[in-house]
């Protein structure tokens, strides 16, 4: 075993920022031409940028799957395709009504009543229900669930922004430097 | 590879046909970009089972999605994005014992009639597994933010600036988010290097 323990090596610190965007070739033309004169005479951070060429490389993950995986990949994305879209089918007719709805709580407050009104529908109306699909009614009912997760799909892209604020509460908690 | 008829059908064009309900032409998207969102996911997941489900997740959004793809952007940007937010939730579904996980990931994803110009040597061979483990474990640590914008950098090459669109945050906070989990990774491999 080879494997030594030593700590990180340490850049100085109000270089630190500048020298992993060095690193990355992600500098400013000012800023580069500072990191160059500062590294030829700094000992410390000539190692520290060393390491990073050293050990970032090393953290990359690789993986070239043979083709049968890719096969396999997509008759198992055929399936999960049939299973959301026979699911829309028949859910898009009853959405397509409250589709204009704009504010994500709504549609959500929609989708619940909507959950609501078709177990109704399917207890009173088994009969009629029957008629028009195959489906279960359990079935039917549980399929409601994950569309109502789909529609908050797209507000969930503003996740990022609640994840900055959450992030930054849980440093100021946990005091990291 | 036989040169198939949508061959050379644009993606726009494709999208325009799912948007019309074409099922054939959204699996077409799926082939031309299922390898690249694959790679991607697993620079996430590190693991082949879960980088497919991501990939698959990202894919299964994207069709539901598809009357809101409005071509400003190519189709791959647009569900660039789709599948970055899936990975960015990412979390590893169920802890395998740390020993089996290298085994799992690495040996066993080696395609089976590759073989290599330079066996390694066993020792060789322990210390990239406790590395593997290593920085898996150092980046499920890494807020999913740093997380995020140190794999599009390390791993993926984007620029500050693709990052920032991607994230849809500043430049200046992706440079943050990169030189904390630089500096965290440092710290948990700091012997490796
Ligand atoms: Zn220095």
């Amino acid at each position: 075993m080879v494997v030594r323990d030593k700590p990180a090596l340490k850049a100085c610190r109000d270089l630190e920022e500048d020298l992993v965007l060095y690193y990355y070739g992600e500098v400013s033309e000012s800023a580069r031409g500072n990191c160059d004169a500062h590294l030829k005479n700094c000992e410390a951070c000539r190692a520290s940028l060393a390491e990073m060429r050293s050990l970032l490389p090393m953290t990359a993950a690789h993986d070239e799957p043979a083709q049968a995986f890719w096969e396999d990949y997509s008759r198992e994305m055929r399936r999960k395709l049939d299973a959301v879209a026979e699911s829309e089918t028949w859910w898009r007719r009853i959405v397509g009504l409250v589709a204009p709805l704009p504010v994500p709580a709504l549609a959500t407050g929609a989708v619940l009543l909507l959950a609501l009104t078709l177990t109704l529908t399917l207890t009173l109306g088994k009969g009629l229900w029957r008629s028009s699909t195959s489906a279960p009614d359990d079935e039917a009912f549980m399929e409601v669930l994950p569309m109502a997760e789909q529609l908050d799909f797209f507000s969930n892209m503003e996740l990022l922004d609640n994840l900055d604020l959450l992030e930054t509460l849980t440093g100021q908690g946990n005091g990291t430097a | 590879m036989a040169a198939s008829p949508t061959a050379r059908i644009g993606d726009e064009e494709l999208v325009a046909s799912a948007q019309k309900g074409d099922r054939r032409a959204f699996e077409e998207l799926v082939e031309r970009h299922k390898q690249k969102a694959y790679r991607i996911a697993f620079d996430f997941a590190r693991d082949r089972e879960e980088a497919k489900d991501l990939s698959q997740e990202a894919f299964l959004k994207a069709f539901t999605h598809i009357s809101r793809f409005d071509g400003r952007s190519g189709f791959y940007t647009w569900f660039y994005r789709i599948l970055v937010n899936v990975c960015l939730d990412y979390r590893r579904r169920a802890k395998r014992a740390p020993a089996e996980e290298y085994n799992e990931t690495v040996e066993h994803q080696v395609d089976p009639t590759h073989v290599p110009a330079n066996p390694v040597a066993p020792d060789q061979h322990a210390i990239a597994g406790q590395l593997w483990r290593r920085v898996g474990a150092a980046l499920e640590l890494l807020p999913a933010k740093q997380r995020t914008a140190f794999i599009l950098k390390n791993h993926q090459g984007l620029s500050i600036r693709e990052i920032a669109e991607t994230m849809e945050t500043a430049e200046g906070t992706v440079k943050v988010h990169l030189h904390r989990a630089v500096t965290a990774l440092r710290q948990s491999l700091a012997e490796f290097a």
